[in-house]
C-alpha cells in the first residue's frame, strides 16, 4: 500500500478558538518501507495518524492511497480499508477487556468475515509468533503491558494488512519492553513487506526507521 | 452491579404487570362466565337490586310463587324458575374481600335448566331428588380445598348436609358453588318461600326484550333483565378495569424503558473506548449497533424470564389472599391463573421495550470515534 498526502490540514474547533493540530502535511508513505513520525506531546502525531489512517476527516487536503483519493469517501467505505487493509496499534492497547487474547485476535478475522476455524488457527499462529503461545485464554487485565501490547500487534496483523499504523506504541513501556515490541515491528517489516507507520516521541527507539519525519505544532517535516 | 440491578428493575417491573394483569384478567373472566350459567334467559329481579351479570348482590326477594305468576299470566313465557342466590358461607369464619363461594337454591325438578349438562366428577353420586332432603351438590374447588368427598356431612349455619355429588367443571362461580334444592336454601339463609332471582326462559322466537317489557308493566315492583342488558350493565366497568390495567402496562414498560436506556447509555459512555477501538479496526456500525440491542435484550430475556416467575407467584398469592383459599390449592391451576398466551406476550413486550430502551446507546455507540476518545483522554 502505497500513501500519500498533500497539503493535509486539520483544525479543532473548541468553542471560538481554533487548533491546528495538523498544518498543511505532505509526505509519501512507500510500500514496505518503516516509516517514524517523532515529536513530543501533543505536537500532532496521534492526529496525523488518524488521518492517514482514515479515523478522521481532513479540515483540508487530500489522502491518496495507492494515487486514488480517499479523502472523501465515505464511512463505510474508509471502515472496509480500515479492516481489510490497515491493521491499528494503539498506545493504550485497545483490547477489548471482556475477551481474552485468543478471542481479541479473533474479533478483526470475525468482522472481516473470515469463517470461525480459520480465525482459530490463525489467531493461535499470531499469538505463537508475538511470544504469547501460553498466554492465550488470559484477559487484557491478567497480561502484563508489554504482553498486552503483543496482543494488540497480533491484532493488527489478523487481516493481513498492508499497512500498519503504530500510535506511540511504546508510550507505556519500559525500555527494555519497548525494544522488543520495536523489534517485532520492525520484523514484521522487513518479513511480510509490510509498511509501518509508527508514532513516538521518543527519538532513541527509531533508529531502525526507512524515513524519518518529525513533527512540531502540526507542521511536518522530513528528518535529516 | 448495575447492569444486575437493571434486570432486577426490569424483573420487578414485570412482576408488577403480570400479577396484576393476571389477577385483573382472573376477576374479568369471572364475571364475564357468570352470564354463560344464564345464557338466553331472562333475570328477574327486585327493583332496584344492584347485579352483576347474573349475580344479585344486594338483598332484596319476592314469594317464589312469583315464577308461577310469570308463567301463568306472560304468555310468552316458556319457563320460569325461582333461585335463592346466596353469596358467601363462611366455613371458616376468616374476612374474606372477595366471596370465596357461593350458594344456589334451585328447585330439584329444575337441575337441569339451571345447571345445563354439567356432569359429575368421575359419574359418581347424583343430584339431589327430594326437595325437602338435606342433600348438596358441590363445586369441584370447594372439595378440594376441604377433602370434601360424596358422602361427606358438611355443617352450614347449623345444619347438618349431606354431599352427593361434585361437579366437574371449570367454570369459576360453579367451581366454588353450593347446589341444593330451594326448598333447602330456603330454610338455611331464612327466606320462607322466598327467591331472590327469578330465570325466564321466553318461548322459541319471542325477544328477550319485549318480554322483559312485559314482566315489568305487570309486575312493578322487579326489574327484568336480558342477557345483552346484563352485559351492557357491566361492560363499561370491565372496559374500565381493561383501561386502567393496559394504562398501568403502559407506564410500568415506559419506566423499563427508561430504566433500560439510562443504564445501557452509562454502560456504553464508560466503555467509549472499546466501540471506538472497534469503529476503528473496521467493525460495521452494524456489528456495533446489534452488539448494543443483544446486551438489552439479554436483560429483557433475563429480567422477563425472572418476572414471569415471580408474577406468576404474585397473582396466586394474590388470589389466595383474596379469596382465602389456600395457595396449594391454586398451583394446580396456575396456567388458567396467568395463561401461558399472556405470559408469552408480556415476555415478548418487555424484550421489546429492552430491545427499544436500547436504540438511542446503540447509536451512541456506533457514534463512538477513536480520534475523539484519545482526544479527549489525553
Amino acid at each position: 500500500m502505497k500513501i500519500r498526502i498533500a497539503d493535509l490540514t486539520r483544525i479543532y474547533r473548541l468553542g471560538s478558538s481554533e487548533i491546528t493540530a495538523v498544518d498543511k502535511a505532505s509526505l509519501e508513505i512507500d510500500e514496505a518501507k518503516f516509516m517514524a513520525i517523532v515529536g513530543p506531546s501533543g505536537s500532532g502525531k496521534s492526529t496525523l495518524l488518524n488521518l492517514v489512517g482514515l479515523n478522521d476527516y481532513p479540515t483540508s487536503g487530500k489522502i491518496f492511497i495507492d494515487d486514488a483519493d480517499v479523502s472523501l469517501l465515505s464511512s463505510g467505505e474508509r471502515r472496509k480499508i480500515r479492516l481489510f487493509r490497515m491493521g491499528f496499534v494503539f498506545q493504550t492497547f485497545n483490547l477489548l477487556p471482556t475477551l481474552n487474547a485468543l478471542e481479541n485476535v479473533e474479533l478483526s478475522m470475525a468482522l472481516a468475515g473470515k469463517p470461525r476455524r480459520e480465525q482459530r488457527e490463525k489467531a493461535l499462529r499470531l499469538l505463537e509468533a508475538v511470544g504469547l503461545s501460553d498466554r492465550l485464554f488470559h484477559r487484557p487485565k491478567e497480561l502484563s503491558i508489554g504482553e498486552m501490547q503483543r496482543v494488540a500487534i497480533a491484532r493488527a496483523l489478523a487481516n493481513d494488512p498492508e499497512m500498519i499504523i503504530a500510535d506511540e506504541p511504546t508510550g507505556e513501556l519500559d525500555s527494555k519492553t519497548a525494544k522488543e515490541i520495536i523489534a517485532l515491528l520492525l520484523g514484521i517489516n522487513r518479513r511480510e513487506k509490510t509498511t509501518v507507520v509508527m508514532a513516538t516521541h521518543d527519538e532513541k527507539i527509531v533508529d531502525a526507521a526507512d524515513t524519518i519525519y518529525t513533527i512540531q505544532d502540526g507542521k511536518l517535516k522530513p528528518k535529516v | 452491579m448495575r447492569t444486575i440491578l437493571c434486570i432486577t428493575g426490569v424483573a420487578l417491573a414485570t412482576t408488577f404487570v403480570i400479577a396484576v394483569g393476571a389477577t385483573t384478567m382472573r376477576y374479568t373472566t369471572v364475571i364475564k362466565e357468570m352470564n354463560v350459567l344464564f345464557s338466553g334467559q331472562i333475570m328477574v329481579v327486585s327493583k332496584d337490586t344492584i347485579v352483576i351479570q347474573a349475580i344479585p348482590i344486594t338483598r332484596g326477594s319476592f314469594p317464589e310463587s312469583l315464577a308461577d305468576e310469570i308463567k301463568g299470566n306472560i304468555k310468552e313465557v316458556d319457563e320460569a324458575v325461582p333461585v335463592l342466590f346466596i353469596t358467601s358461607i363462611n366455613f371458616e369464619n376468616v374476612l374474606q374481600p372477595v366471596p370465596p363461594n357461593f350458594t344456589l337454591g334451585i328447585p330439584v325438578e329444575q337441575w337441569r335448566m339451571m345447571l345445563g349438562s354439567t356432569p359429575l366428577r368421575g359419574n359418581v353420586g347424583r343430584f339431589p331428588i327430594n326437595e325437602s332432603s338435606n342433600e348438596v351438590v358441590i363445586g369441584p374447588s370447594l372439595a378440594d380445598q376441604y377433602d370434601w368427598t360424596v358422602g361427606t356431612r358438611i355443617n352450614v349455619t347449623d345444619y347438618e348436609l349431606e354431599i352427593v355429588g361434585i361437579l366437574d367443571t371449570r367454570l369459576a362461580l360453579l367451581n366454588r358453588c353450593v347446589v341444593m334444592p330451594l326448598k333447602l336454601a330456603q330454610k338455611i339463609y331464612n327466606y320462607p318461600n322466598s327467591a331472590n332471582v327469578i330465570t325466564v326462559k321466553p318461548l322459541q322466537g319471542y325477544s328477550q326484550k319485549n318480554l322483559t317489557e312485559s314482566i315489568e308493566n305487570q309486575i312493578p315492583y322487579v326489574s327484568a333483565l336480558t342477557e345483552d342488558e346484563r352485559n351492557d350493565m357491566v361492560q363499561p366497568i370491565l372496559a374500565q378495569v381493561e383501561t386502567w390495567n393496559l394504562g398501568i402496562q403502559t407506564v410500568v414498560f415506559i419506566m423499563s424503558l427508561i430504566l433500560v436506556m439510562t443504564v445501557t447509555l452509562m454502560s456504553v459512555s464508560e466503555r467509549r473506548r472499546d466501540f471506538a477501538t472497534l469503529d476503528a479496526i473496521g467493525a460495521p456500525l452494524s456489528h456495533v449497533f446489534r452488539l448494543v440491542i443483544l446486551e438489552t435484550s439479554l436483560i429483557g430475556f433475563l429480567g422477563g424470564a425472572l418476572g414471569i416467575f415471580s408474577g406468576s407467584l404474585a397473582a396466586l398469592v394474590l388470589a389466595s389472599l383474596y379469596t382465602s383459599i389456600p395457595l396449594a390449592q391454586f398451583f394446580p391451576s396456575i396456567f388458567e391463573i396467568v395463561p401461558p398466551l399472556y405470559m408469552l406476550e408480556i415476555f415478548a413486550a418487555i424484550v421489546v421495550v429492552c430491545c427499544v430502551g436500547g436504540v438511542v446507546p446503540a447509536i451512541n455507540a456506533m457514534r463512538m470515534r477513536i480520534a475523539e476518545v484519545l482526544r479527549a483522554e489525553y
